[in-house]
């Protein structure tokens, strides 16, 4: 991982020279948030501010896209495709638990047909993260094994230091982004600065919850009749605003909507497993009828399920989803009660 | 390729099989399509009305067939209504083939029975015919079918083409209660009829399809035949958005419906957390 | 508060319930706590925190809580108006439920910095409130706090609203929009909102696009703000819900504010007491229904 340094002109010029730069900015309706915005300049955005209320997914998997688009004509239905390569466009200081869950869904993305609507994207975007500072008792990131400095999904990492950033390249793709840039290499007084700014982000986090043990995903699996699920869910609401801000949740709808009687679009929509009608058959028949079996999947899918088909958790542990929560549903605290029954090595027969 | 993108097929025969269960034919308007589409019994597609969504079927025909697929549905929702108000010529759009498939091959050089109730003729009957059309390569071959009442059969003109056959033993049965004055059959629900009809589980595959409750009380009777858990085959459903494992909706556990099934066998069922 | 906690147990002991729908300290401050031993009822508490209306969790359609038997349910005199609804739209019966009436002396807006109550502190959905001395319940605690500090900052937004010219308006209304996701938290959130199946969610017919543009936002909120009509408690838990910090709670106050004027009805604590839009008499003043 090569180090080099960039000032904060070095910076604002990469901005510049940029048409599409997405960073977190001070939202209009609560100075005290942000969202990912675009930016025309680098001080348009918002530093050392929250976490931004939305994550990065929907520069990917917009909350609602068209599919295709049709036509009733004398003939029969004419398609009309919709395009599959993307805007090129930098997302700058985005938060590392944003920048990992785009390599976590990567894979359900990608297995066996690849969602060119995603992939398109994906590829049109460079990364930059930055070193995380918003961290409140909300984040769980190392527990999930990730940290305020993790590189994952990252092309660029940059941490602040004195005059400006170290920034780490991670891939080819920042290679690319920052050879038409002044960055210089990093002196080792920065390399130091950055190191310690990283330790002290660690420590920030690394407390507020329990490690995912090896095994968990196994032990969710084994019990999945345990009579902990009846009673763990009582708070929620089944609104599914979780799904919407998590940036790991992926799930989606397909709807055909008419713009006149000839004319219409397949959309996709996100759609979240915590809904009633998730499940819902024509018959009427719903296989999770009740929010315990509801939270439940949610839980399964994240932690065991996704575990074990793709080999990723299904969460970086970024706490929006306890922040939004108006049931006070806490995932680190719903987490840490299950890694300690799975410990205790309670099955079925367990309290 | 947008993933999502559904082919063209043309209707180019509809079949009423009951007063609520319909079945079309059709043709992919791209010739390349018609020519080269294969598939296996057993897959299912994800069939559009443009303007009202997209409705999950198994492809009812058999893949010995070239040349055209058909699915047969209920009319229960707005999509599977909205296909119904489709007419011979009209526009249907179609996804697939997506999932696995009944173990045609494995099969070969054994025998089969057939268990099917209501509308669940469709996934086993593409399974049917395609060991019909290779009929030396199997041994007995017994199809066990019923309904609620007659008018509930479906498929009848092949009903009526299989109890002529002398290559297979046919057993149809309605309830109690579903028979007309005329009926021929079985009056009794299926796991009587197979009870009756099938003797032996000896060197034999059991497909089996139809309403839960047919199922549940199938298998006992499977079981004391002594047919293993890993030679009875099923499908199941569950409520199906993209068909292809990205929308998070039809998994029962860690297994997809549309990736790992929709056919799996009753031994895998058992290992499935019961959320179905 | 100990009145409670011990009111709570000896309920619980008793079997007269078997759940208490109360407040508790979570990880991130205070949340809706499900009481069912009598042991556990030193977990209720009850300061400016408790903004939640629990009322939401008697929805008859949730089935995990209805499994868990007669509840018994703390509420403030504002939230006492949602059980009132529910009964008087029959959606429980009021002897299902043992209403704790607790007197408030107002919640804080955002009860996670627990600061002391201030006109900036204090909720929005505490200015006017005439539920101070609880009406509704079976067993009412505490002593009657001072009035809570004004915010008045939802009035003052609902008259700058009302200056705007319809187009200035809109701006405002499509820029707030623009962060739906149509996740209905709103909906889930709001205890007047019980449908088994929402309109919004029927297929056949579709009334509304499903898919989070601006114009399904819209025609989402418009829908639902008036269904709330005459029912609506004001208790701004729609708001408190949203996760794109869209401010819901305009339209509650607007509507409720707007049946006042033109019903002289405002949501109260009296199950007895015919809404507006419920009831029908040959006496109604309107002029269309002649």
């Amino acid at each position: 991982m090569t180090q080099r340094f960039l000032s904060h002109a070095d910076l604002a010029a990469l901005v510049a020279a940029h048409r599409r730069v997405i960073a977190p900015v001070r939202a209009k309706d609560d100075a005290r948030q942000t969202d990912y915005l675009p930016i025309r300049a680098l001080a348009d955005a918002a530093l050392g501010a929250a976490l931004p209320r939305r994550s990065l997914k929907e520069f990917f998997l917009p909350p609602t896209e068209v599919l295709l688009s049709y036509r009733q004509t004398k003939e029969g239905v004419e398609i009309k495709e919709v395009p599959t390569q993307a805007q090129p466009q930098v997302i700058l200081f985005a938060s590392p638990c944003d920048a990992a869950a785009l390599e976590v869904v990567d894979k359900v993305m990608d297995w066996e047909y690849r969602d060119e609507l995603w992939f398109g994207r994906r590829e049109a975007t460079t990364i930059v993260g930055l070193l995380c500072s918003s961290m409140d008792s909300s984040c769980f990131c190392s527990a999930i094994g990730l940290g305020p400095d993790s590189p994952r999904g990252s092309d660029v990492l940059l941490t602040p230091v004195e005059g400006g950033y170290l920034a780490q390249v991670i891939t080819p793709k920042g290679e690319a982004l920052l050879a038409h840039c002044a960055a210089r290499e990093a002196s080792a007084a920065a390399v130091a600065q950055a190191e310690t700014a990283r330790q002290q982000a660690r420590k920030k986090v690394e407390n507020n919850a329990p490690a995912i043990p090896d095994g968990f995903a196994a032990w969710l699996e084994e019990n999945f009749d345990h009579p902990v699920w009846r009673t763990m869910a009582l708070r929620c609401h089944g609104c599914g605003a979780c799904a919407g801000v998590c940036p790991t949740c992926h799930c989606f709808d397909i709807v055909d909507e008419h713009d006149s009687s000839d004319e219409g679009v397949r959309r996709r929509n996100w759609d979240s497993c915590q809904t009633a009608k998730f499940t819902l058959q024509a018959s009427g028949h719903n296989p999770r009828q009740g929010q315990s079996e509801r939270f439940r999947q949610r839980i399964q899918h994240k932690f065991s399920i996704y575990p074990k088909r793709f080999g990723e958790i299904l969460c970086t542990g970024c706490g929006r989803c306890c922040r939004v929560c108006a049931g006070g549903m806490d995932l680190p605290e719903i987490l840490g009660g299950l890694i300690a029954l799975a410990k205790k090595g309670q099955g079925e027969s367990g309290q | 390729m947008n993933i999502y993108q559904p082919h063209l097929m043309r209707i180019v025969e509809i079949t009423d099989e009951t007063v609520d269960t319909r079945t079309l034919k059709l043709e992919f308007k791209a010739p390349a399509m018609a020519r080269e589409f294969q598939f296996c019994a057993g897959q299912f597609g994800e069939y559009s009305a443009f303007g009202e969504g997209e409705s999950t079927f198994c492809i009812a025909s058999s893949p010995t067939r070239q040349g055209y697929i058909e699915c047969s549905f209920k009319s229960t929702g707005k999509v599977t209504q909205a296909l119904r108000r489709l007419g011979v010529g009209d526009t249907v759009g179609f996804r697939g083939p997506y999932g696995n498939h009944f173990p045609i091959e494995e099969m070969k050089g054994h025998s089969v029975v057939f268990i099917a109730g209501g509308i669940g003729l469709a996934p086993v009957r593409c399974a049917i015919w395609n060991v019909l059309d290779l009929r030396d390569q199997y041994k007995d071959v017994t199809i066990v079918y019923g309904a609620r009442t007659v008018g509930d059969l479906v498929y009848k003109r092949e009903l009526e083409e299989w109890s002529r056959r002398a290559d297979l033993r046919l057993c149809l049965a309605v309830d109690p209660g579903g028979e007309t004055p005329d009926w021929k059959g079985e009056v009794a629900r299926i796991p009587t009829a197979v009870e009756k009809a099938v003797t032996t589980a000896e060197d034999t595959y059991a497909v089996i399809c139809g309403p839960p409750i047919m199922i549940k009380f199938t298998l006992p009777v499977l079981a004391k035949l002594g047919f293993a858990a890993e030679r009875i085959y099923t499908t199941l459903e569950n409520r199906m958005k993209c068909g292809l494992g990205k929308c998070g909706r039809c998994n029962i556990g860690a297994t997809y419906v549309c990736k790992d099934g929709p056919v799996f066998t009753a031994a895998e069922m058992g290992r499935m957390p019961q959320e179905f | 508060m100990k009145e409670l906690q011990e009111l709570a147990a000896k309920l619980l002991a008793d079997g007269a319930v078997q759940v208490v729908l109360g407040y508790e300290e979570g990880p991130r401050g205070v949340r809706p706590a499900f009481i069912t031993d009598p042991a556990q009822a030193g977990r209720l508490v009850f300061d400016a925190r408790c903004v939640q209306n629990l009322a939401t969790y008697l929805n008859p359609r949730r089935q995990h809580i209805v499994q868990l038997g007669k509840p018994a349910v703390v509420v403030k005199g504002c939230d006492a108006r949602a059980i009132a609804g529910l009964v008087r739209e029959r959606q429980i019966a009021r002897e299902s439920v043992v209403v704790i009436a607790v007197r408030c002396g107002g919640v804080l807006q955002r009860p996670e910095e627990n600061a002391a109550l201030s006109s900036e502190t204090t909720a929005v959905r505490c200015a006017g409130c005439d539920a101070r001395e609880p009406r509704l319940y079976d067993y009412i605690l505490g002593e009657l706090p001072p009035d809570p500090p004004v915010n008045a900052s939802r009035a003052e937004q609902i008259a700058m609203l009302e200056k705007m010219t319809p187009a200035q308006r809109k701006g405002f209304w499509d820029e707030e929009l623009s962060r739906c996701i149509l996740c209905h938290a709103c909906r889930e959130a709001c205890p007047m909102c019980f449908c088994v199946q929402c309109t919004a969610e029927r297929a056949l017919p579709q009334w509304i696009d499903p898919s989070p543009t601006l114009h399904a936002s819209r025609a989402w909120q418009m829908m639902r703000v008036l269904h709330q009509a005459g029912r609506c408690v004001d208790c701004l838990e729609c708001e408190r819900a949203c996760p794109e910090d869209i401010p819901l709670g305009l339209f509650a106050r607007y509507i409720s504010g707007a049946v006042e004027k033109r019903f002289g009805y405002k949501a109260c604590d009296d199950p007895a007491a015919p809404a507006p839009l419920g009831v029908f008499s040959t006496e109604d003043g309107e002029e269309f229904i002649r």
